[in-house]
C-alpha cells in the first residue's frame, strides 16, 4: 500500500471507530433538548462538557482523580505480585495447594464490594481501605490465571528443558513462569478493570475524597452535570488504562499466538 | 495401568534402533523411561550406570517439536548451551553451524508460531545436537509432518546420523520410515507392551532412496516387518472388542 492509501485506511477506520460515540451523543443530546426527560436528572451533553472543563480549571479533578489512581494503582500493584505469588506456590505444593482451593473456590464470586463496610470498620475512613478492597479483588484473578498458566506447561516443554541440562530450580523462571505469562496477563486486564471499580465504590462508603467521594457527593447534592462529568472522567481514565496494558502485552508477548494475531489483524 | 511389562532391550554404541508396534501400545513409554522423564520398576543403564532421571547425554525431540514458543530459533538453539555455562563467543559459533547443517540461515530471530512443521522439527533437532548427547531419543519425530516433507526430514536424519554415528533410539508408527533409518527394529505388541520381534536391518547406506526403496531386499524386510505389526494391531483390536 502507498503512503496516503496507508492514511485514508487509518483515517476511515478512525471515523469507524467514533462514528458510533458521536451518535450516542447526538441521541443524548436529542434526548435531552426535545425535552423527553427533565434536563435537571439527565444533562445534555453540552452541559456536561462545561462541568467538565470547570472541573479541571478549579483542580479539583485533578486532585481527587490522583487520589484515586493511586489506591487503585496500589492494591493493583500488591494485588498482583500476591496473586501471582499464591498461584505460583499453589501449583508447586501440594499441600498448599489443598489448603488453598477452597479459599479461592469459595470466595471467587462473591462481590468484593460487600467487605467494604467491613473494611471501613477495622481500616477506618481512607486510603487503607480503599487500598484494601482493590488488593483482594485483584488478588483472585491473577491466583486463578496464573495458577492455570503454570500447570498447563505442556509436560514435552519441561522434559525438553530438562535433558537440555536445566535443573528443578531454573525451570520456574525459565519454563513455567515464561508460559504462564499469557494467562497472567489476561489475569492482570481483569485486574485493572476490578481495581476502578473496587476504588470509586470504597470512595462512595468510606472516604472522604477521591473521584467516587466526588460522584457520590455531587449524586446528593443533585449537580448532575457534575456528577456525569466525573463518571465521564473515569471511563476515559479507565479506558486508556486499558489500552496501555493492551498494548503493552503484545509488545511484551510478540511470540504469543493470540497477541500476535491481534497484531496482524490491526495490520492494514 | 500398566503400559510395557517385561521388556528388555540392549542398545549397542552408534547403533540406530527403532521400536515399532500398534498404537498405544506403550511405544513412547518405553522412549520415555530412557530419558528418565518416567520412573519404572526395572532398570535402565548407561554404560552400566543406573539411569536416575532426565541428563544431557540423552537428547530427545518429540513428534510435537516441543520448541520454547517464547524463544527465537536462535534462542532455542542456544537454551542447552547456555545451561552449560559456554562462553558466548563458543555458543554462537555452534549455534551458527547448526543453523547452517539444518537450512534454516535467515531464520534465527524468528519465533517457533512463524515456522512451517517441517522447520520445527529442524530446530529441535539442532536444539538436541547442540547440547552434543551421546544417544538420541526420537519419539515419533516426523509424524505430525506431510509425506513429503517426511521423506526430506529422514534424508536428514540419515545424513546427520551417518555423519555422528550417535546411538538413537526411535519410536515410529511408519514401518517404512524404520526400516529405511534403523540398523535393528524392534517390534512390539500391544498393551501392555513387550518387544516380540526383532529385525536386523544391513543396507549399504551409500545408496539413494530411489534405488533403495524399490529394491527386493528393502521391500522384503519392510513386509515381514509390517506383517509383524499388522499381527500386533489385529490382537489389540480383538483386545479392545472384548472389552
Amino acid at each position: 500500500m502507498t503512503k496516503p492509501d496507508q492514511f485514508m485506511f487509518a483515517a476511515r477506520r478512525g471515523l469507524v471507530r467514533v462514528a458510533p460515540l458521536i451518535l450516542f451523543g447526538l441521541i443524548w443530546h436529542t434526548i435531552c433538548t426535545a425535552g423527553v426527560v427533565n434536563k435537571d436528572f439527565l444533562p445534555a451533553p453540552g452541559a456536561v462538557a462545561a462541568a467538565l472543563a470547570d472541573l479541571f480549571k478549579g483542580g479539583e479533578i485533578t486532585k481527587n482523580l490522583t487520589i484515586t489512581l493511586f489506591r487503585a494503582a496500589v492494591g493493583l500493584i500488591l494485588g498482583a505480585a500476591c496473586g501471582i505469588w499464591i498461584g505460583v506456590m499453589m501449583a508447586r505444593s501440594r499441600h498448599f495447594r489443598e489448603y488453598v482451593t477452597p479459599i479461592v473456590g469459595g470466595t471467587y464470586s462473591l462481590p468484593k464490594s460487600a467487605l467494604i463496610p467491613l473494611f471501613a470498620l477495622w481500616f477506618g475512613i481512607g486510603n487503607i481501605t480503599s487500598i484494601a478492597a482493590v488488593f483482594l479483588a485483584c488478588l483472585l484473578p491473577m491466583i486463578v490465571n496464573t495458577y492455570h498458566g503454570v500447570v498447563t506447561t505442556p509436560k514435552v516443554l519441561v522434559w525438553s528443558a530438562e535433558a537440555l541440562g536445566t535443573g528443578e530450580r531454573e525451570l520456574w523462571p525459565r519454563i513455567f513462569i515464561r508460559n504462564a505469562l499469557p494467562d497472567i496477563f489476561t489475569g492482570l486486564r481483569i485486574a485493572l478493570g476490578f481495581s476502578f471499580v473496587l476504588a470509586i465504590s470504597a470512595e462512595m462508603i468510606a472516604s472522604t475524597n477521591g473521584i467516587g467521594k466526588l460522584i457520590f457527593m455531587y449524586g446528593e447534592n443533585g449537580a448532575y452535570d457534575y456528577m456525569f462529568a466525573a463518571i465521564a472522567c473515569m471511563v476515559i481514565v479507565a479506558f486508556l488504562a486499558d489500552r496501555a496494558l493492551v498494548i503493552l502485552t503484545k509488545r511484551l508477548l510478540v511470540w504469543h499466538e493470540s497477541a500476535a494475531a491481534e497484531l496482524e489483524a490491526r495490520r492494514p | 495401568m500398566l503400559a510395557l511389562r517385561g521388556t528388555d532391550l540392549t542398545v549397542n554404541e552408534g547403533e540406530f534402533v527403532s521400536i515399532v508396534g500398534p498404537s498405544g501400545c506403550g511405544k513412547s513409554t518405553l522412549l520415555y523411561v530412557v530419558g528418565g522423564f518416567l520412573a519404572a520398576r526395572g532398570e535402565v543403564t548407561i554404560d552400566g550406570a543406573p539411569v536416575k532421571g532426565p541428563g544431557t547425554d540423552r537428547g530427545i525431540v518429540f513428534q510435537e517439536y516441543a520448541l520454547f514458543p517464547w524463544l527465537t530459533v536462535h534462542d532455542n538453539i542456544a537454551f542447552g548451551l547456555e545451561r552449560q555455562g559456554l562462553a558466548a563467543s563458543e555458543r554462537e559459533k555452534i549455534v551458527d553451524r547448526l543453523v547452517k547443517v539444518i537450512g534454516l540461515g535467515g531464520f534465527e530471530k524468528r519465533y517457533p508460531r512463524e515456522l512451517s512443521g517441517g522447520m520445527k522439527q529442524r530446530v529441535a533437532i539442532a536444539r538436541t545436537l547442540a547440547r552434543d548427547p551421546a544417544i538420541l531419543l526420537l519419539d515419533e519425530p516426523f509424524g505430525a509432518l506431510d509425506a513429503q516433507t517426511r521423506e526430506i526430514m529422514q534424508d536428514e536424519l540419515l545424513r546427520i546420523w551417518l555423519e555422528t554415528r550417535k546411538t538413537v533410539l526411535m519410536v515410529t508408527h511408519d514401518v517404512t520410515e524404520a526400516v529405511y533409518l534403523s540398523n535393528r527394529i524392534c517390534v512390539m505388541s500391544a498393551r501392555p507392551g513387550q518387544i516380540i520381534e526383532e529385525f536386523t536391518v544391513s543396507f549399504d547406506r551409500g545408496r539413494s532412496r530411489e534405488e533403495l526403496v524399490v529394491s527386493e531386499q528393502f521391500n522384503s524386510i519392510r513386509n515381514r516387518v509390517w506383517l509383524s505389526v499388522r499381527r500386533q494391531a489385529l490382537a489389540a483390536g480383538e483386545h479392545n472388542d472384548e472389552a
